[in-house]
């Protein structure tokens, strides 16, 4: 699994795959105060990209992966840009 | 070719099936509402099944069918004979499409165009507002470039480049991703990105409403890639995504470009799979089967038992009952199992019957007839060959039906006849044969016609017509070289006369006879074995060999006194229920020695050869049986006379003899 809860954070880890937006959703619809942390994320797929887009939960950490950080999670989030984990 | 593509060619068959039939049905009746649920559900299987695999102009086509039939649905106000002939035609092209994938693997090398085509044609009869957003872009309506060169992080790149820029507009379909589609990873491929910008296709519903696997997204996006290399990477979505080739900033010069999928197929591995033949059989029959093979093996462990038993010196007089009962339980369980083979084999007419409605139909359109179809009996069964056997030559019954039996309606109207003139398609069960017939009451078989025509033909000498009795002459339309149409047309054009009806039927052991009534119609009438594979035959001796006589063609045995046989110069006849019969002898017709003595009494075989009865000595008759005959195969399969084998129940080979070939 590329996504797990560890209390109020849901972390996105790894290659995320379509199957891990099904407990994205959950997670977020239980609790709309929970926090994503991508800082892991070496790819979304765009089922759990949309989840994010839908629900615009508060962002932790930014990949490393290029196309993500420099593309998509900018494209995804808009404004409220992640504040970068020191 | 693998497990996956076959199973999608036969579902694919029945889905096309599935539409057709629906879309008839509401031609028939164009406000039904399940005809055109089932229709909908039907082409939205095939498309989600042709997602599978790298048939995307099948999916456009496909699609838009798709979207037309949802569109009507939601208005209900039904469908109109237009939208019907779109939509067949589209389910027509798929029908042709699998059949070549079916042969090469991959669709072929004209589909882009042809699965466009099909499209817009269905995309043309969609309202406005139904139509996707993909089709009704238009040079007016590309703002959403301006905005995108606009929102560039780095408007210092898009200066840069001195190549034209692509624009991406890329509009995942909702269910993408159970084809197994991520729209993020396709964009990662994109080359030399520029800017992104991701929205939702429409609205986000209520959070508790969002379905996590229905794709929403719109992503759009520029590219300093040039258009070749972008259009690659979306080569297997071409129907879901735009790109626009911006020459640098100026997009008021835009030209849009439509994906091309010309010949992205990818060969999947022909060889083998193509000729092998599928049979979907229902799990109830395999069932039992597979109890009947259950029960063969305890009768086999009883075998075993007695074995034992035998072993151990016991009673052998016990052990001869316990084999008696053995022998008799497996022989039932064989009978049984046999049985319940055939019953695999055995298919309902409607799997061929359901394609004529349509071709009838299409052939109607073509002549302008008006035709009211119809069809009875579609549940008889009978063996698969002899069902698929029937197909070409019903749709040439078919197709002389509507090319030579329905006039023109006004013809009809001053005959005091509906309009429409009525086929219809009959199969029924006789015993242990089923029968067919196709019936119109159209303009009927005229005798004077065909004594011409086979005059001109030189079938048959003038004075010979003369003889013949209007059934006998009407019945030469199977006759070979002898061709109905007095034009050629696209139905007779094709090099396929009755003869080849005549010849078809009789090769699944089938008879075809024609009954007419000049200005009533006519009844072609085909009579066929219900099962082809069980074979009656009559086993007779002959020296110290036994020799099969199909049972079909066998009226009756005789004794006949030798004082009887009438020598005819140097052939032989005798007297048989006042009727003069050749005789031959099978000895003579398979060159062995006659035995020494003659017989004072002969034992003749009554049988048919052709049309002629004929007189068949041999030296004995033995007991009839059912076999399961083996065609000739191998060097032996162009030997002429003999049909086939069986093996006997001691181990001999049986030859079934082919008597009217032997007599030659």
């Amino acid at each position: 699994m590329s996504v797990r809860l560890d209390g109020n954070l849901i972390i996105l880890e790894g290659i995320c795959r379509v199957e891990d937006a099904e407990p994205l959703l959950g997670w977020l619809q239980a609790d709309r105060g929970r926090i994503v942390d991508l800082a892991g994320v070496e790819h979304l797929h765009a089922a759990v990209l949309q989840v994010l887009m839908a629900l615009r939960p508060t962002i932790r950490g930014m990949p490393e992966d290029a196309f993500l950080r420099d593309w998509i999670i900018p494209a995804a989030i808009g404004e409220g840009r992640p504040e970068r984990e020191s | 070719m693998d497990d996956l593509l076959q199973h999608f060619i036969v579902e694919a068959h029945e889905l096309i099936q599935q539409a057709t039939d629906d879309l008839l049905a509401l031609e028939r009746s164009p406000h039904a509402s399940a005809p055109m649920d089932s229709a909908f559900r039907a082409i939205h299987t095939l498309k989600g099944s042709v997602g599978l695999f790298d048939f995307a102009p099948m999916g456009i086509a496909l699609h838009a069918a798709e979207d037309l039939l949802g569109a009507l649905k939601e208005k209900q106000g039904g469908i109109d004979s237009h939208a019907i002939d779109s939509l067949l035609a589209c389910i027509g092209q798929a029908e042709r499409w699998v059949a070549v994938i079916e042969q090469t693997g991959q669709l072929p090398l004209d589909a882009a165009e042809e699965g466009y085509r099909l499209a817009r044609s269905l995309r043309s009869q969609l309202d406005e507002d139904a139509a996707r957003p993909a089709d009704a872009i238009s040079q007016s309506d590309l703002a959403w470039i301006e905005e995108l060169q606009a929102q560039c992080p780095d408007p210092a790149a898009l200066k840069m480049q001195d190549r034209p820029l692509v624009a991406i507009r890329y509009t995942p379909h909702a269910d993408c991703f159970f084809a197994g589609d991520d729209p993020v990873a396709l964009l990662r491929s994109v080359p030399d990105l520029l800017t992104v910008r991701l929205s939702a296709r429409d609205s986000w519903p209520p959070v508790a409403e969002i379905a996590p696997f229905a794709c929403n997204l719109r992503i759009e996006a520029l590219s300093g890639a040039g258009l070749d290399r972008v259009k690659t990477v979306f080569r297997f979505v071409p129907d879901q995504a735009i790109l626009h080739e911006v020459p640098r900033l100026a997009p008021e010069r835009a030209t849009e470009t439509m994906l091309d999928n010309g010949s992205t197929g990818i060969a999947t591995d022909s060889a083998g799979g193509a000729g092998a033949r599928m049979l979907r059989v229902e799990a109830s029959r395999i069932d039992r089967l597979a109890d009947l093979v259950g029960e063969m093996v305890i009768a086999k462990n009883a075998l075993a038992h007695l074995a034992g038993q035998l072993g151990n010196g016991l009673d052998p007089k016990h052990v001869s009952q316990g084999l008696l009962a053995s022998q008799a339980a497996i022989e039932r369980l064989v009978a049984e199992l046999h049985g319940a083979v055939m019953d695999v084999r055995m298919m309902p007419m409607r799997d061929i019957f359901r394609r004529f409605p349509k071709a009838v139909r299409d052939l109607a359109g073509q002549l302008d007839r008006a035709v009211d179809f119809s069809m009875e009996g579609e549940e008889v069964e009978a063996d698969k060959a002899v069902v698929e056997g029937l197909f070409d030559p019903l749709l040439h019954i078919l197709r002389n039906a509507v090319g030579h039996g329905a006039e023109p309606e006004t013809l009809r109207l001053e005959a005091g006849k509906p309009a429409k003139t009525r086929i219809v398609l009959r199969a029924y069960r006789d015993g242990d044969r089923v029968k067919v017939e196709v019936e119109d009451d159209g303009r009927g078989i005229d005798p004077a016609a065909i004594r011409e025509t086979a005059r001109k033909r030189g079938i048959a000498s003038a004075e010979d017509l003369d003889r013949m009795s209007d059934a006998d002459v009407i019945d030469m339309i199977f006759a070979p070289g002898f061709s109905m149409a007095s034009e050629v047309t696209d139905l007779s054009g094709r090099g396929v006369g009755m003869d080849v009806v005549r010849s078809a039927v009789e090769r699944l052991g089938g008879q075809a006879n024609v009954r007419s009534q000049l200005g009533h119609g006519t009844t072609i009438h085909l009579s066929l074995p219900m099962t082809i594979v069980m074979t009656k035959v009559m086993a007779v001796r002959l020296g110290g060999e036994l020799y099969g006589i199909p049972i079909d063609g066998v009226l009756e045995t005789a004794f006949v006194p030798a004082s009887r046989i009438i020598p005819i110069r140097d052939a032989e006849a005798f007297v048989w229920r006042d009727k003069t019969l050749p005789l031959v002898r099978l000895a003579d017709l398979l060159e062995i020695q006659p035995s020494t003595e003659p017989p004072q009494r002969l034992k003749v075989v009554v049988m048919t050869a052709g049309d002629e009865l004929v007189g068949v000595v041999v030296d004995g008759f033995a007991e009839r049986m059912d076999i399961l005959m083996r065609p000739m195969s191998g060097l032996l399969a162009g030997m002429p006379g003999v049909m086939g084998t069986t093996l006997l129940g001691d181990g001999n080979v049986l030859m079934i003899l082919n008597i009217p070939e032997l007599i030659g």
